[in-house]
């Protein structure tokens, strides 16, 4: 799933300052799951900036709604009998979320309030990891199911480096060794071998060399 | 720095017109069903008790309570939102009242972002020893929120500019 973090508050409240009539948009999947833009953390934010506003005397309009996907527009076209209400969106979905809400709806600021992170996993509650970047050429088959760009500091596609110090990374004693990961495991299943390979440098052109990506599925499309 | 001063001096003088007059604050005050003597009965009475000045929640466990409760109840009609859990370890789903530090926390990190004093949201562990019933809990809470000035969110807004009430033109600004 994807990931996001809330950005401070002083800088929601200073992105809004213009606007007198506010939606504030949560997005009830990924960003929900990782407790930082679901119905719930739509209403925290739009509760904490309803309070700023009255304590600085203002009087401005600061509504809350949730869509159930922010990055898919049948959804997001459920906010068109409301949009007219408002000067502007706050959106708590992730950036593809923000830019779908503002490709829709065109003619009104749509600001984020949350930095989105990255592709990950929640390890468990309250903690959540990355462990994928996207790079449109997995290659988890032959690392055991450990990605070594994702989870390796130095992106060693041919590791270990000889900074693994029992099992963790010379860069920060807390991060585990992406190259202890894959080893033991490649152990577990009897393909050492496999490293044997020397593996060459990963082609980027299928993740960003061909500017922003996209997928066609004729079979799914109406 | 001059403006800094200036609010500590506000907010002492807050203070002590608050502890000078004994006025008690509006409270928010959540507590487990776990506490002695907090049925439904004691709640009614107890909130008959202090008029206006004290709104009662019961929930089941204080691992129940989100922020978003503390939040609300800030901005719609209490100037201080408070907790009552079990005791350390006696909570009987083991791990409630540890959580509902955790979310009490989080809630004070919040409102202190905005200005509002951490102070204005709190949790109580009740003794695990000798615990209190809730009526002696609420009044020792109402006694420490005292201390507190009203709160700016409840005050009236003062009018001035982006106050007055906006025509709904429905028409879009173009900003980008």
């Amino acid at each position: 799933m994807i990931t996001a973090e809330r950005k401070p508050i002083d800088e929601i409240r200073a992105m809004i300052a213009p606007y007198e009539r506010v939606l504030v948009l949560g997005c009830g999947s990924c960003v929900a799951e990782c407790a930082a833009g679901g119905e719930k953390e739509t209403g925290m934010l739009a509760s904490t900036l309803r309070m700023a506003a009255k304590m600085e005397g203002k009087e401005v309009l600061i509504q809350e709604k949730t869509l159930d996907r922010q990055c898919v527009k049948d959804f997001v076209i459920l906010l068109d009998d409301v949009m007219d209400q408002y000067d502007a969106v706050l959106s708590l979905g992730c950036g593809a979320g923000v830019q779908a809400v503002a490709e829709m709806f065109s003619e009104i600021p749509v600001l984020p309030a949350l930095n989105t992170e990255f592709l990950g996993e929640t390890r468990e509650q309250g903690y959540w990891v990355e462990n994928c970047l996207g790079c449109g050429d997995c290659m988890l088959h032959v690392f055991g199911g450990v990605c070594p760009l994702a989870r390796c500091s130095k992106q060693l596609l041919n590791g270990p480096c000889g900074g693994s110090r029992e099992g963790k990374c010379e860069i920060n004693p807390e991060v585990p060794c992406a190259w202890q990961a894959i080893i033991d495991r490649l152990d577990r299943f009897g393909s050492l071998d496999r490293l044997e390979q020397i593996y060459p440098p990963k082609d980027w052109s299928r993740k960003q060399g061909g500017g922003p990506r996209k997928i066609t599925r004729e079979d799914q499309q109406r | 720095m001059d403006s800094r001063i200036a609010t500590e001096r506000k907010e002492q003088a807050g203070k002590q017109i608050g502890a000078a007059q004994g006025r008690k604050r509006t409270l928010a005050l959540f507590y487990c069903q776990n506490t002695p003597e907090s049925g439904e009965e004691q709640r009614q009475a107890l909130e008959k008790r202090h008029a206006s000045r004290l709104k009662l929640f019961p929930i089941p466990c204080s691992g129940r309570l989100d922020p978003l409760h503390l939040l609300k109840a800030l901005e719609e009609f209490a100037e201080a939102a408070y907790v009552i859990a079990c005791a350390e370890g006696a909570c009987r789903y083991f791990e409630g009242n540890l959580r509902a530090t955790k979310r009490v926390d989080m809630a004070a990190q919040t409102i202190a972002q905005i200005g509002l004093e951490k102070e204005r949201v709190g949790i109580v562990a009740n003794s695990r020893e000798n615990p209190k019933p809730l009526a002696k809990l609420a009044e020792e809470i109402l006694d420490r929120t005292s201390e507190l000035r009203p709160s700016p969110v409840l005050e009236r807004p003062r009018r001035g500019k982006g106050t007055k009430e906006k025509k709904h033109d429905h028409s879009r600004k173009k900003t980008h």
